[in-house]
């Protein structure tokens, strides 16, 4: 207890550093936020109200203050272009990321394991030969262009998945976990899941290959081998539970980093995520939605660390909290 | 009297040949780097190209031009808030109805009056233009002031502060499986993006929906506040005006019966009887007044506020009329404020108006729940990057025929051809990708996509900052302008997809549009540019453009 | 995240070359990936020679008619762009560009990585506390959004990109080092070398430094291919170096222009092949290095 205790104090010290780093970065920005109001009805001098609506026209470290008690209410401030509550927007968009991150991965881990774990017994075959290197192919090739190619051949030319979306056009649903049940929500995130999948499975399928072979090299597992135990005994009772630690951590460590890493997916699917909600805030100069994205962003990444420090030290008791990596 | 201008007194009276050499000693200093603006390719692959082909173009004419791309807030930041300090930027003019009367353009761009803060960025500064804006403005004579238009455009030939290029050809699409072909209506400069064809658009089968794309998202729907084009298209629909600009580029009466103009500074309007708010409310004479007040009363729609400068007051003199007083005659109040604000019920804003007048933040961080106007389509919702949905009013005397109205937010362009393909949208009214591809689509599936074409209201533009030189020199400009081949900027920048301009109105605008003025730009081409510059006493020696005689190069070049 | 526990305590031998070689042979993959890099290696100091066109340069089939999507032929190897500009002269001079930002990011992510690894593990105290807390920052900084948000901040350059992702990279790194150099300083020589009078500046950068360095690499092999792929997807997202000729910027003009829909496969096929292919053979070398340093998961 005393260890989640620590952890968790560690993952508040990084996040009120990340909040203060976003705080400089966006107040250092060059150039104008009123500028998107070019208009010819636009003057100086309802520029400069625009300014003190925002509080823009305080000092830096009145600014900051403000800011940080802000956030400690969860108070993410105020569009500039949308004049809606940022956590609003945020909250909105937050779902789809969610859903996209989190079955992309579970359909990556879950081929990544079955099929390290078949290679690793497949060792020096020409299965071998060839998966090894078409993970590692997977892996090197921009999401982005992968995304474009399957979106033109699935969808494009067979006509099998919707191009856009996350939704079919107006549809209605009871709530917002209907919507994401939906046979309809799912059929739009199968492409984009699968896409994001494609790149993720192959951190899982060599991490897993690596530790099996590793474990089944190991004393114990020769020694139950002489004993006569059948192979999948083996593998279910020892190779796989001393596997689990790795995949586990990089599980919880890809999520909270395809969180921000998706970005490139929902732009090629228009899938209504927070990536997308940053990329458009920070291409608007909308700086207030910018900033809540990207430490919303930041948030999830560094309580997905805090998850994958704490698995790690609960599922091998050898290490202590704190312990590095 | 130095050498130097006795060397050029006797070049100019005896003008002898051999003597040119020695006059060319005498010539002024070479012409600086020019630094020409434009935003990355990314960003508009269509401008970018069009910069490098002009690049490439003034270079003949021995200038150093330098392409610099710039993100769209830093090139705003340049263009906008530092006014000495560029050369030439690549610029537009987009298209909007109330751009259908040249108003706006013609008064905003280039009046003097707006050099320090306002639209005329480029500093163009002639008292002649601004007699002749002024006077378009106040000309309550429609063949008068046609006349008048013509005239601007005829002095911004001459002048040539910006050299025009292009005026985009939009390119929209409907399935025609969905909707009857003839039930489409085009609008002069718009297309089927318009008012018009969203109440008229009639459903033939199942599919009742009105699915139509857009690459921005929406931002906000607020009758006083908008954030980009759009933000425009849904308040449209969901609020009444007293006016709309109809097809055919004319404002015409809409929620007013009739408007009635008294005299030159008093306009009367009739409020159709019987219509109502989205909840019920009836829509009434004072709903008219405050909406026409409520821009004005402090700094609460500063987007909104400018149109009713003008209005000297508004008052219900009976329970349908309601009369406007101006301050001053306006040839365009009809079109930019009559068609313009938004009808909003009183009973909603009035008690938001006083509170926010207590508020640092004004009127338009103000979100209704539900947005409540009296157009023809309701608000549903807007879930961002995703979709806005409204669905029909049953209620309007002027009732949809489509039962929804569903903006889908596209922002892959590939995708939008996808989605239109696979039935995900019916119509693609904001298309900005390859022309070739939409129109071989209509060729192939000839049964199910319907084409619409139609030249844009708005304009692509070399802006020259007319304050600093050379660029000061309209001997100048007009060489630059002479040197762009527009039938190959439309070719090869816009895909074809665009015709040549020379005009600040578009020849969308046939009331207006100067016919012809598109083949007269002085000088006509890149020998006529360079004849221009020799005439104008501008050498090339070495290679490089020089100034005139006794022309010494002392402005810093851009950066 | 492999772990880094077992390290090779002994200093390099003058026969680390050609043993270094004899496992080349025996090890396919770090061959072709170091095979892979030298190909590109000289595409892109001989670009100016390969190239057949100005990348940039919009070429013209006639008068004021710009050479639009050309089918390749014998004087345009791939075709040429929407634009009118040759694609295979451009994903020549992207080699250049896509070597340069790989190269120099992976450099400044070894350099720092090492650096602040060296000095933590070996000073430990409040540095080693001050460089730990500053990694677990950055390392809470989501990745392509930081990148974003810079680029959109400054003005999108390709230095501000490789600095970012320099920045982001480094604690990867330096963790690692970091922990080794904690084994490192209690060997027999580093001991020493203590009590022999040399200065920790020479302990760390003479007697650690060298051991820690094939490591460093091997991190620096993957800080290639992830700045390669950032830099493609910054530019997809238009956060690019409008200026730069890059592989990225290529597959953005083509899918901007609709290449896809097209069917244009010689635009956009090449450049995403070029970005896998030397994506990969990082991932290659850096998998052939790990089993010559961690000879025990090669098995």
């Amino acid at each position: 207890m005393k260890r989640v205790l620590g952890r968790l104090g560690h993952a508040l010290f990084v996040l009120w550093a990340i909040a203060s780093l976003t705080f400089l970065l966006f107040r250092l920005m060059p150039g104008d936020p009123t500028l998107n109001f070019l208009s010819e009805s636009f003057s100086d001098e309802m520029r400069l109200a625009l300014l003190n609506a925002f509080g823009l026209d305080k000092p830096l470290h009145e600014q900051y203050l403000l800011y940080m008690w802000s956030l400690l209410q969860g108070d993410f401030g105020v569009s500039f272009l949308q004049k809606r509550p940022v956590l609003d927007i945020l909250l909105e968009a937050l779902p789809n990321t969610a859903a996209l991150t989190v079955s992309a991965l579970v359909v990556a881990y879950a081929f990544g394991i079955i099929a390290g774990a078949y290679l690793a017994f497949a060792r020096g075959t020409v299965v071998e030969g060839i998966a090894i290197p078409a993970a590692l192919i997977t892996r090197a090739a921009p999401e982005f262009w992968l995304g474009m190619i399957l979106l033109a051949w699935l969808s494009f030319g067979l006509g099998i998945f919707p191009a856009s979306g996350a939704n079919v056009a107006g549809s209605e649903f009871t709530s917002e976990w209907a919507r994401l049940t939906s046979a309809d929500f799912l059929w739009h995130l199968v492409l984009p899941a699968l896409t994001l999948a494609l790149y993720l499975q192959g951190l899982p399928l060599l991490l897993m290959r690596a530790t099996m072979l590793e474990v089944l090299n190991d004393e114990f597992i020769v020694m139950a081998r002489m004993k006569g135990l059948s192979r999948w005994a083996i593998v279910m009772r020892h190779a796989a539970r001393n596997a689990l630690l790795p995949v586990a951590t990089a599980f919880a460590l890809g999520l909270g980093q395809s969180f921000g890493g998706n970005v490139v997916i929902e732009t090629v699917f228009s899938w209504p995520g927070l990536g997308r909600v940053l990329v458009s805030a920070v291409q608007g100069a909308d700086y207030p939605l910018a900033q809540g994205a990207f430490i919303m962003i930041a948030g999830v990444l560094v309580l997905m660390n805090m998850v994958a420090d704490l698995l790690y030290a609960w599922l091998d008791p050898r290490v202590s909290v704190g312990a590095k990596r | 009297m130095n050498r130097r201008t006795l060397l050029l007194a006797a070049t100019s009276l005896t003008a002898l040949p051999h003597l040119e050499a020695l006059a060319q000693a005498g010539q002024g200093d070479p012409v600086r780097p020019l630094v020409l603006l434009t935003r990355p390719q990314a960003g508009a692959p269509a401008a970018y190209q069009a910069a490098e082909l002009i690049a490439q173009e003034w270079r003949k004419l021995g200038l150093q031009v330098e392409l610099r791309p710039m993100p769209n807030q830093a090139h705003s930041q340049v263009v906008w808030n530092e006014r000495q300090r560029w050369d030439a930027t690549m610029w537009q003019m987009v298209g909007r109805p109330e751009r259908g009367d040249p108003d706006e353009l013609v008064f905003n761009l280039f009046h003097s009056a707006n050099i320090a803060t306002g639209f005329n960025f480029v500093g163009y500064n002639n008292p002649e233009y601004d007699v002749l804006a002024q006077a378009q403005r106040v000309e309550m004579d429609q063949p008068r002031r046609q006349q008048i238009v013509r005239q601007v455009q005829e002095l911004v030939n001459r002048d040539q502060p910006y050299a025009f290029l292009v005026h985009p050809v939009n390119l929209q699409a409907f399935n025609k499986q969905v909707f009857a072909e003839a039930s489409a209506v085009n609008q002069a400069g718009l297309g089927i993006r318009n008012f018009w064809n969203w109440i008229g658009l009639t459903p033939t089968g199942r599919q009742r929906d009105i699915i139509v794309n857009s690459t921005e998202p929406v931002k906000a729907t607020n009758p006083f506040y908008i954030s980009g084009a759009p933000d425009s298209w849904v308040t449209d629909l969901v609020w009444d005006r007293m006016m709309r600009v109809g097809p055919d580029g004319l404002p015409r009466p809409w929620a007013a019966e009739t408007v009635t103009q008294v005299d030159a500074t008093t306009i009367d309007c009739v409020l159709r009887a019987g219509m109502t708010f989205h909840d019920g409310a009836p829509v009434t004479v004072d709903d008219v007044v405050f909406s026409f007040e409520a821009p004005g009363m402090g700094n609460e729609s500063p987007m909104y506020r400018p149109f009713v400068q003008n209005i000297e007051s508004v008052s219900a003199t009976d329970a349908r009329t309601v009369r406007f007083k101006l301050k001053n005659p306006d040839a365009a109040f009809r079109i930019s404020v009559l068609a313009k604000l938004n009808i909003v019920s009183k009973a909603t804003w009035a008690p938001v108006l006083a509170d926010y007048q207590n508020r640092p933040q004004n009127l338009e961080s103000y979100v209704e729940e539900r947005p409540i106007g009296s157009g023809p389509y309701r608000f549903v919702r807007s879930r961002v990057n995703e979709e806005v949905v409204l669905e029909a009013n049953p209620n309007h005397w002027a009732k949809p025929k489509a039962d929804r109205w569903i903006m889908r937010i596209i922002t892959n362009i590939e995708a939008t051809l996808g989605a239109f393909r696979r039935g995900e949208i019916n119509v693609i009214a904001d298309y900005t990708g390859d022309p070739d591809l939409l129109k071989g689509m209509a060729q192939s599936q000839a049964t199910m996509i319907a084409i619409r074409e139609g030249v844009d209201i708005g304009f692509q533009f070399v802006g020259m900052n007319n304050r600093r030189p050379p660029f000061s020199d309209p001997a100048f400009r007009r060489a630059m302008s002479a040197a762009v081949n527009r039938e190959m900027m439309a070719g090869a920048a816009w895909n074809g997809q665009a015709v040549p301009s020379n005009s600040l109105v578009s020849p969308a605008l046939s009331a207006w549009h100067l016919p012809g003025i598109e083949g007269r730009v002085p000088g006509a081409n890149l020998e006529g540019a360079r004849r221009l510059l020799q005439e104008a006493g501008y050498r090339i020696v070495n290679g490089r453009l020089h100034y005139p005689p006794g022309v010494r190069e002392t402005t810093p070049a851009f950066q | 995240m492999q772990s880094a526990s077992a390290v090779s305590g002994h200093p390099a031998k003058p026969g680390a070359v050609r043993r270094a070689w004899g496992f080349l042979r025996s090890q396919p993959f770090a061959f072709v990936g170091i095979a892979i890099y030298l190909l590109f290696a000289l595409v892109a100091i001989f670009a100016d020679q390969v190239a057949t066109h100005d990348p940039r340069q919009i070429l013209f089939s006639g008068t004021f008619r710009v050479a639009r999507y050309l089918p390749p032929s014998m004087t345009h190897f791939l075709g040429t762009t929407a634009g009118g500009r040759d694609v295979f002269s451009q994903l020549v001079y992207g080699t250049r560009s896509a070597l340069t930002v790989g190269v120099t990011a992976a450099f400044c992510v070894v350099v720092l990585g090492t650096l602040f690894g060296l000095l933590s593990g070996y000073l430990g105290g409040w540095v080693d506390r001050l460089v730990m807390r500053i990694a677990d920052v950055v390392i809470g900084l989501p990745f392509l959004p930081f990148v974003l948000v810079i680029s959109a901040l400054t003005r999108p350059s390709t230095t501000t990109l490789v600095a970012s992702v320099a920045l982001l990279l480094w604690p990867n790194t330096a963790r690692v080092i970091r922990s080794q150099v904690l084994s490192l300083r209690e060997r027999g020589w580093v001991e020493a070398a203590r009590v022999t009078g040399c200065s920790p500046t020479r302990i760390i950068f003479v007697h650690i430094a060298p051991q820690v360095a094939p490591l460093a690499a091997l991190y620096g092999s993957i800080a290639v291919g992830w700045a390669i792929l950032t830099e493609a997807s910054a530019s997809f997202l238009g956060f690019g170096d409008p200026s730069a000729i890059s592989w990225g910027l290529m597959l953005q003009d083509a899918f901007n222009n609709q290449a896809l829909s097209r069917g244009v496969w010689a635009w956009f096929i090449p450049p995403g092949l070029c970005i896998v292919l030397l994506v990969l053979a990082g991932f290659l070398i850096s998998r052939g290095s790990e089993k010559l340093l961690f000879p025990k998961l090669g098995d």
